[in-house]
């Protein structure tokens, strides 16, 4: 496979510091992924990099190893991979720009005042329900994350309807946690 | 790493060890004579008769003299690892040794007035397996793998490794218990010496080593797996993806004061109660303290596979408490804690983000899963009945020993990948908890933060690093104080320190900081909360707990030598004051006497032959020593016969 981490011919591994999750793992830094083959690119470079199989490289292992970790951490998962490329493609971080569409805070703010309800009347049923909601709206955001990040890297405001997007997502999670 | 040099697999148990070993027949447990691979985790110094010094204990000898010896029977030591006097507040009054506080937030062990690190009794145990396997190995033995709760924090990490080292191990890697479990069932068909399942035919429908199947598709060969691992003191849940060779866990959950020895105590409890009320009286004699926990494990033991039992305790002055006591009594008493292992499972599932149909297997490991409650109440759990093929007290050694093979480079197709069991932070302004690594991720794995300075010319920075997942820093774990050294005299707010947070593939911390404005790499001074500092790990390694033993020996030499000085002088004397009223034969003898005896106090090593000498050489001299008392008795008179003229 082809990985700057490890060198095909003669297995050492090479320092990778300046690498992308993406590069990392042998792909090009796109929001199209294959799961399924992340999967088995990170596996496979697992067995090369990993501590267990470098008695001697132990430190350059245990780095290069805790980088591949993160990559597939990130690159695997819908959103943290939309949220790095945003970041690769000079968008701004959630902390620089905390805003959200109107309509969505407006939506937390009622649910999150619902769930404490459902919590004090101690009614499962309604949390069901505001759960199905909380999840309904993570699937709808999770799928215009996509639809966005597909475009990068786009104008500044095609960036920043994505940050918008991921804040939004960020604050549903923090609505699933409290049910 | 030389192949010659053997790596072995330990699991320090809460209430057993083992120590195993793979060689090209596959994975085995090493036996005592008996056939029995378990070494009790206990250590006891047994006291000397005249004649016989005091000796150090470890294993069956300990374990089964408690009850004469209980202040100096050490059992259970893990429950201590890593902990603070404030954390076991629940548990000393189940302890019939001495604990008390240790330097910082430690706790230390006395005996007979001589403390001990949890690390140092440890140690002992570790050095009882290192012999055997030296033993059975034929050669020396210097590096291992040793096995841990997965739910174990840095300090309980730490001190497991550190008790390793001052064993004479060099421990290349901590594994976690349900991980290495299940490495031992993902290779069970090259599994050898199975005693209980010697049919050849113990291998779980799971990927095995993958060098016969590689070529097979892929995605055919995944198996989700749950392993439930109830031990002696802890208990640990993992969900693992096994998939190709490689063990991957996906999360982890668990109690590291949740075990066997809480199953007993429901029993210790009642039992205490119950005479308390028919009696009126405590059982507060350490005795039968010591009998009552014994009792309480074998009935436990013994409702495992009948109905009822007899509990006969008895009390002094005649008094006998008796009481049947059925498994449906006991059940109802140890249910919550079942149920506790159960939310936990649900915790460790809902972190994979799984349910509990996704699982293919579930593994049951530790001695404690032999309860019947904990099968059925594990099989209504899952909807499907437990996996149990492999000895769940062995288990765990045998993964050691097929990792240790992994680091050895004998199983080029084989990887395991853990998590770390815990969050990891550092406290914030306003005592928060920053969380800088969340718990169930892949380790190795890192985090970097930075920080600067608050004050012209600063050059350190104190940080608290805690492992935990509530939301203030006082409820988390501190893993001790860190403090960044050498950061270049600037004005407040200039350097840009960047701290990295690696967590290894042990799952313990190792910090780096570097000064980026000016390259500067911080020299990083810690201080542990619950731990040994680097100079106590130092002296611990140095003073083994077998020192101890020959402190002991060293002692009574010591004493002996200066009781013969004082014989000797003390027979001089007396020969010269009435030796004029002993025949000379028997002066020239006693002379003779005590030149052999001096002669043997400098070099007889064996301490018992010398006390025989010495007692020896009392009898020989009593004639002697009748005269010189009446002699003195005859001067007291005189003189107060001249007195009173």
């Amino acid at each position: 496979m082809n990985s700057p981490l490890v060198c095909d011919s003669c297995r050492t591994l090479h320092s990778a510091e300046d690498l992308d999750h993406f590069r990392m793992l042998g792909l090009e830094p796109t929001y199209n992924v294959n799961v399924a083959d992340v999967r088995q690119r990170y596996l496979q470079l697992s067995r090369e990099v990993h501590p267990d199989r470098h008695a001697v490289q132990t430190g350059e292992s245990l780095k290069a190893s805790a980088r591949l970790n993160e990559a597939y951490r990130v690159v695997r998962d819908d959103v943290l991979r939309a949220e790095y490329l945003l970041e690769l493609h000079g968008g701004v971080a959630s902390t620089e720009d905390k805003t959200v569409a109107q309509d969505v805070l407006a939506a937390t703010l009622m649910l999150h005042e619902e769930i404490a309800e459902a919590h004090a009347a101690d009614d499962t049923g309604a949390l069901t329900t505001l759960r199905q909601q909380v999840e309904e709206r993570q699937s709808t955001t999770v799928a215009q994350i996509a639809e966005l990040a597909r475009q990068l890297p786009g104008d500044e405001d095609l960036r920043k309807q994505l940050r918008a997007a991921l804040n939004a997502m960020k604050y549903y999670r923090k609505l699933a946690a409290e049910i | 790493m030389s192949a010659d040099e053997p790596i072995i697999g330990i699991d320090l148990g809460t209430t057993f060890s083992l120590v195993a070993y793979a060689d090209e027949r596959g994975p085995h447990v090493l036996r005592d004579e008996n056939g029995d691979a378990r070494v009790p985790s206990v250590l006891a110094v047994l006291p000397g008769t005249p004649g016989a010094p005091p000796t150090l204990t470890i294993g069956w000898p300990a374990r089964d003299h408690a009850v004469e010896n209980v202040k100096t029977t050490v059992y259970s030591v893990k429950r201590l690892i890593g902990k603070g006097l404030a954390d076991l507040e629940a548990e000393l009054p189940f302890l019939n040794y001495t604990v008390a506080g240790g330097p910082r937030d430690t706790v230390q062990i006395d005996i007979d007035g001589r403390r001990y690190s949890p690390e140092e009794i440890s140690s002992a145990i570790l050095r009882k397996l290192r012999e055997r396997a030296e033993q059975q190995l034929g050669g020396p033995v210097r590096k291992a793998v040793i096995t841990v709760p997965a739910y174990f924090d840095d300090a309980q990490r730490q001190a497991t490794r550190t008790a390793g080292e001052a064993a004479g191990l060099e421990v290349l890697r901590i594994v976690n218990e349900p991980t290495a479990a299940t490495l031992a069932y993902g290779i069970g068909a090259k599994i050898a010496d199975q005693p209980e399942n010697n049919t050849g035919g113990i291998s779980l429908p799971i990927p095995t080593c993958p060098t016969a199947s590689s070529d097979a598709s892929t995605a055919d060969h995944t198996q989700t797996v749950v392993v439930y691992d109830l031990g002696g003191g802890t208990f640990d849940v993992s969900v693992l993806r096994i998939e190709n060779g490689v063990f991957q866990v996906l999360s982890t959950a668990g109690d590291t004061r949740l075990g066997g020895d809480d199953f007993d105590r429901t029993l210790i409890t009642l039992v205490t109660r119950e005479v308390q009320e028919q009696f009126d009286v405590g059982i507060t004699a350490p005795a039968t303290r010591q009998a009552l926990r014994t009792l309480a494990e074998a009935i436990k033991i013994r409702l495992s596979e009948q109905n009822s039992a007899q509990i006969e305790l008895s009390l002094g002055d005649d008094r006998v408490y008796r009481r049947t006591i059925t498994r449906a009594d006991y059940e109802e008493l140890t249910s919550p804690l079942v149920e506790r292992t159960l939310e936990l499972c649900t915790r460790a599932l809902r972190d994979a983000d799984l349910g509990s149909n996704d699982i293919q297997q579930v593994i049951l490991v530790g001695g404690s899963t032999r309860m019947p409650l904990v099968r059925q109440r594990v099989e209504q759990y899952f909807g499907r009945p437990p996996y149990t093929a492999l000895n769940p007290d062995e288990v765990v050694a045998l993964g050691a020993a097929i990792q240790a093979s992994i680091l050895a480079g004998q199983q080029p197709d084989m990887l395991l990948l853990d998590v770390t069991p815990l969050s990891l932070g550092i406290e914030t302004m306003g005592g928060a908890m920053g969380k800088l690594i969340l718990r169930n991720t892949t380790i190795p794995c890192r985090a970097t933060e930075m920080f600067t300075t608050f004050v012209d010319g600063q050059t350190a920075i104190k940080l608290n690093v805690l492992q935990g997942e509530r939301e203030l820093a006082r409820d988390c774990r501190p893993l001790g104080e860190f403090e960044l050294r050498g950061i270049p005299p600037m004005p407040a707010g200039m350097p840009k320190v960047e701290v990295e947070f690696l967590l290894d593939a042990n799952g313990i911390l190792n910090v780096s900081a570097v000064e980026q404005r000016s390259g500067t790499q911080a020299s990083i001074q810690i201080v542990p909360s619950h731990g040994l500092t680097k100079d106590e790990v130092a002296r611990i390694t140095r003073e083994s707990v077998e020192h101890a033993q020959e402190d002991i020996a060293a002692h009574r030499r010591i004493d002996l030598v200066n009781q013969v000085e004082f014989d000797i002088h003390k027979t001089q004397q007396m020969l010269a004051k009435v030796g004029a009223e002993l025949n000379a034969d028997e002066r020239a003898r006693i002379e003779r006497d005590i030149v052999v005896l001096r002669e043997l106090a400098q070099r007889e090593q064996n301490l018992d032959r010398l006390q025989e000498a010495l007692t020896a050489f009392g009898h020989s001299t009593l004639r002697l020593a009748e005269l010189g008392i009446r002699g003195a008795l005859a001067d007291q008179t005189d003189k107060n016969a001249t007195e009173e003229r």
